[in-house]
């Protein structure tokens, strides 16, 4: 799977967010989100970092360039982890491009 | 490393339960059925238009439902009555989910149509919970008192299982259907992988109708009558017997303190009444215990008012029954039903009593003499 660092990605719909206990959980709404049913899913510290971004109105490519900025990182490795985490939850239909609706 | 993790709800269950906060809580959508059940405790007419008029709106159960998921609510069961009487059953479902509950719904499956199977299928219940009056029409309708309800019932776990939604089932065993209790049990087992349970504990009506509860203390089976169920089903002897070996842990538990509730009740979860009412547990009507939601809000009622409840207290000394008693595991036995059954938080239930001396003698010793017996 390709990912374009041109294109804005967003969270779907049909997963809910909740701030519970100091964890983000995800919890898909519609049938088909994730690899099993019934589960819910958690973020870790990148992770809850990179979906707070996601919000359809900023390119991944500025995504990276504004967790650069948060993380003081110019190692590059900012980019991998915001490509990775994306894919992952484009396969587990958690996220889509934000023309898609 | 991974940066989504899959996480089990009892990992966040633990996470959760280890301090006093909202995890769960149940809405009692409406007080009315279509059936009409001897043994049940909450079921006023399906065109009830007083009870009607009553219940909470969808607005006013979203108003709340927003307030516990403030508190840190992740569970909502969807009860009654029969919930999916209600016009804006949908609706309501579909709000609780979009704001990231877990939804379970607990019915008859008389009213499951196709529309309410697509839902649940685009937007799936954590479980649906059938009940289960009967296998046959004739003691289905003996315990609904409805013409119709069985092929409606089947017709509508039909729909269920077929669109392979996932379904629990449960029973209670009452006079009408005792002669049928083992079919039952296999019938819901052959269906569902998940957990069967039935109950034989029959209680009365939370708006204490006189003529209403006489019905209900009609069909409890006789002590006798549960002890037979109970060894005609391997699962159900096995925890049973685990009950008998836990009864001195009880006992510690119970005689700690004064305090009326120490069954963990308010520590995690509520019910909201079909009328707006806030309770600490569904069977909890003693009116020192409730709180009216459409006067106040839930993080009063949460926060102020359920401490006051839990903190309340026997007479200072006293040696109630109940409280000191190594079969309350074995008796069903709680302060609200006390209410229910004697008008009185702490006095103990004459039936409950009777079925639990039983069970002990039939289950206490020989459990006791088996293990003995191993050791050697
Ligand atoms: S179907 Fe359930 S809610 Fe309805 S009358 Fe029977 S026991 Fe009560
Ligand atoms: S009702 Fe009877 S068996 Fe149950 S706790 Fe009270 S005294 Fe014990």
């Amino acid at each position: 799977m390709d990912i374009d660092l041109n294109t804005k990605y967003r969270i779907t719909d049909d997963v809910v967010a909740r701030e519970i206990e100091g964890e983000l959980i995800i919890v898909p709404l519609t049938s088909g989100i994730g690899d099993l049913e019934d589960e819910l899913f958690t973020l870790n510290e990148t992770g809850r970092s990179i979906w707070a971004k996601l919000d359809g109105s900023h390119t991944l490519k500025q995504v990276i360039e504004s967790l650069n900025q948060d993380f003081q990182d110019s190692s590059g490795s900012v980019e991998g982890d915001v490509v990775g985490f994306v894919k992952e939850l484009i396969r587990m239909k958690m996220v889509i491009t934000a023309s898609d609706e | 490393m991974k940066t989504t993790q899959q996480i089990h709800e009892y990992h966040l269950w633990n996470k959760l339960s280890k301090h006093r906060s909202l995890v769960s809580f149940n809405i009692e959508l409406t007080a009315r059925c279509n059936n009409n059940c001897h043994h049940c405790y909450i079921n006023l007419p399906a065109g009830d238009t007083r009870a009607i008029e009553k219940e909470l709106s969808r607005l006013e159960i979203n108003r709340i439902a927003d307030e516990a998921v403030e508190l840190g609510a992740l569970w909502c069961l969807l009860t009654g009555g029969e919930p999916l009487l209600r016009n804006d059953f949908s609706q309501i479902y579909l709000d609780l989910k979009k704001k990231g509950l877990l939804v379970s719904v607990f019915t008859n499956a008389t009213l499951i149509n196709t529309e309410i199977v697509q839902l649940f299928k685009q937007y799936p219940p954590r479980a649906v919970e059938v009940s289960v009056y009967g296998i046959t029409a004739e003691t289905y309708e003996e315990v609904t008192r409805k013409q119709g309800t069985f092929i409606a019932f089947q017709n509508g776990l039909k729909l269920l299982l077929d669109a392979g939604i996932k379904v629990r089932f449960k029973a209670m065993s009452l006079k009408s259907n005792y002669h049928e209790m083992q079919r039952i049990a296999e019938f819901c087992r052959s269906r569902s992988d998940d957990v069967f349970r039935f109950d034989p504990f029959l209680h009365l009506r939370y708006d204490l109708n006189e003529k209403r509860n006489k019905e209900i203390i009609t069909q409890r089976l006789t002590p006798s009558q549960i002890i037979a169920l109970e060894r005609s089903d391997i699962e159900r002897t096995d925890s049973v017997k685990k009950l008998c070996n836990q009864q001195q842990n009880a006992t510690e538990n119970t005689t700690a303190s004064n305090l009326i509730f120490n069954c963990g009740i308010g520590k995690h979860d509520f019910t909201l009444g079909w009328d707006g009412t806030f309770r600490l547990c569904s069977a909890l009507q003693h009116p020192e215990c409730v709180y009216d939601l459409r006067k106040g809000n839930l993080k009063d009622a949460w926060l102020n008012f359920a401490p006051k409840v839990l903190n309340m207290r026997r007479e200072p000394n006293s040696i109630d029954d109940c409280y000191n008693c190594r079969l309350v595991n074995l008796c069903s036995w709680c302060p609200a039903h006390s209410y229910l059954e004697n008008g009185s938080l702490v006095t103990p239930i004459k039936d409950f009593c009777e079925s639990a001396h039983a069970r002990n003698k039939a289950f206490g010793v020989i459990d006791h003499q088996t293990s003995e017996h191993e050791e050697i």
